[in-house]
């Protein structure tokens, strides 16, 4: 019973590739500058939120970092880079909860009509996404290589490695969170709208804008339970801090905890609506 | 003896019919309490064998298609077992369950692949697919820029030409124009001959016959009679005459 998800991937992972290769397409066929609009959306929400605070509200140009453990001196950023390293992987995060959620109910031609290995189709959406993603990382990338010359630091740091140990977590966590989401969407509108209405607000409730790492008390560990702050603190890690993943064990066990959690919840809830979602659909 | 290539033991079938969409939305966390239901299979059993073909008849919302559709593995039984050993290709939906932005080529390594075949054999059958289906330099296009006849002719090629263990025809089946129905049905014979087990679902007693020497008769999801083709045609007519007269 727990294998049926890594079973029906078994062999079929060209198809996988070649399937999430189309889902992009599909995307972003038609459109004059075609993929470029993966990159001008983001962009302009990014240039938003960096005038509504910085000149629009003035009350954020400056972020000051106190890491735990003080293990370094505080760190200050300005407003717009740090901000700008924390969102890029809440976009994929956004997209992956919301479109993960509507997934089956689009591609259910794969469901009712003929005999498909369903949950690699959460797998095909999911890594079209994650080109996209991977293509803003390239574009962060090069910014922080420029912010880091123009502050007089070399552009290359070994920290920035640890990109390849967050990129694939964060990808494999909000997989196994659509195993649940997905199919219980796919039975339920009610599920999938109440889905997208809470998503718009987690945004804020997450340490994007704002550091997540500020707080004392009982918000300190409400925050360190958000495991999008665990990818826009881990992103930040990488790119701004330089410190190790390894470094924050609470945090990272918490998110160890989660990630089993959700992986064991999804395998669970997949098993338990595969066989009546052709009924629903 | 030969051995039997599917097999359904005491298969159920229920569809839960929600009420509404409170009553779905809580389904998902709860078991829903004296739901209302409808059977559409009820302790279905029997078995069939290697090259045997089979027909399915019975009025609309007799099981045929929730029969059929277990069969292909799209649909699943609540209770029971069923048991297919081979390959199965279904003649019923030709133009769904393509991936719309793929080229027509790749769609039959999709297929190929989901049908658990290997490269090398796909390769070998593709030609043959692409000749059936008479799409000429229109494979190489996104499966989106075909029309519904082109669609359903690659459907079709594909199913009968991956050498199936078991068919699975609707006679209801549209294949586009003429002199392509008539090669369709040419080739539908020809798996015939060849031995592949054929389960052929009809309206048609003629059909039926010509096809299928045993034939089970489906009425409100439960197995009316299963036997002699020409037997069981009697039965469904006698009841058909006795409904008549009823009204």
């Amino acid at each position: 019973m727990f294998t049926s998800i890594f079973k029906e991937h078994r062999g079929f992972g060209k198809q996988i590739f070649l399937l999430a290769k189309n889902e992009l397409i599909k995307t972003y066929k038609g459109a004059v500058i075609g993929p470029l609009w993966a990159a001008v959306k983001p962009a302009f929400t990014v240039f938003v939120y960096w005038f509504a605070f910085s000149v629009g509200i003035k009350a954020l140009k400056q972020v000051n970092v106190h890491l735990n453990g003080l293990e370094h001196a505080a760190f200050s950023f300005d407003f717009f880079t740090f901000m700008f390293v924390g969102i890029i992987p809440w976009f994929f995060i956004q997209d992956s909860i919301v479109q993960g959620a509507k997934t089956l109910r689009t591609n259910r031609q794969f469901i009712t009509k003929v005999k498909f290995p369903v949950s690699t189709i959460l797998t095909y959406t999911g890594l079209s996404r994650l080109f996209v993603h991977l293509f803003l990382c390239v574009i962060l990338y090069g910014y922080i290589i420029f912010y880091r010359v123009s502050n007089g630091n070399p552009p290359f740091d070994w920290y920035d490695l640890q990109f390849f140990f967050y990129c694939p977590l964060l990808f494999f966590f909000f997989l196994a969170l659509s195993w649940s989401t997905a199919p219980m969407s796919a039975f339920s509108k009610d599920f999938e709208s109440l889905i997208v209405s809470v998503m718009s607000g987690v945004f804020w409730l997450s340490g994007i804008m704002y550091d997540s790492y500020s707080f004392t008390g009982p918000l300190k560990w409400a925050m360190l339970l958000n495991p999008i702050n665990f990818f826009a603190n881990g992103y930040r890690n990488t790119f701004l801090y330089h410190r190790g993943f390894w470094v924050y064990k609470t945090e990272l066990i918490i998110f160890a905890a989660e990630l089993i959690g959700v992986t064991l919840l999804g395998i669970f809830n997949y098993n338990r609506l595969r066989k009546k979602l052709p009924d629903v659909l | 003896m030969a051995e039997p290539i599917i097999t359904f033991q005491n298969v159920s079938k229920t569809y839960i019919l929600y009420k509404n969409d409170q009553a779905r939305f809580k389904a998902l966390f709860f078991k829903p309490r004296n739901p209302k239901t409808n059977k559409a299979l009820n302790n279905v059993s029997f078995s069939i064998d290697r090259g045997e073909s089979v027909g399915i008849v019975g009025d609309n919302g007799a099981g045929k298609s929730t029969l059929l559709k277990m069969i292909t593995g799209v649909a699943f039984p609540d209770e029971g077992e069923i048991t297919v050993n081979g390959k199965v290709a279904a003649l019923l939906e030709l133009t769904a369950g393509f991936s719309l932005e793929m080229t027509g080529r790749e769609n039959i390594y999709l297929k190929g692949y989901i049908l658990g075949l290997e490269d090398e054999y796909i390769k070998e059958i593709e030609e043959n697919i692409i000749s059936f289906a008479e799409l000429g330099d229109y494979i190489d296009q996104p499966v989106r820029t075909y029309s519904s006849g082109m669609k359903m002719r690659l459907g079709f090629a594909i199913n009968v030409n991956i050498e199936p263990d078991v068919l699975v025809v609707d006679e209801a089946l549209a294949v586009g124009d003429a002199s392509f129905k008539r090669k369709c049905k040419d080739k539908i014979k020809d798996i015939i001959a060849a031995g592949t087990t054929v389960l052929y679902v009809s309206h048609n007693a003629d059909s039926v016959k010509e096809i299928c020497p045993r034939a089970i008769y489906l009425r409100k999801g439960s197995v009316i009679y299963d036997g002699d083709t020409a037997d069981t045609l009697k039965v469904y007519h006698d009841y058909k005459e006795a409904q008549k007269k009823k009204k």
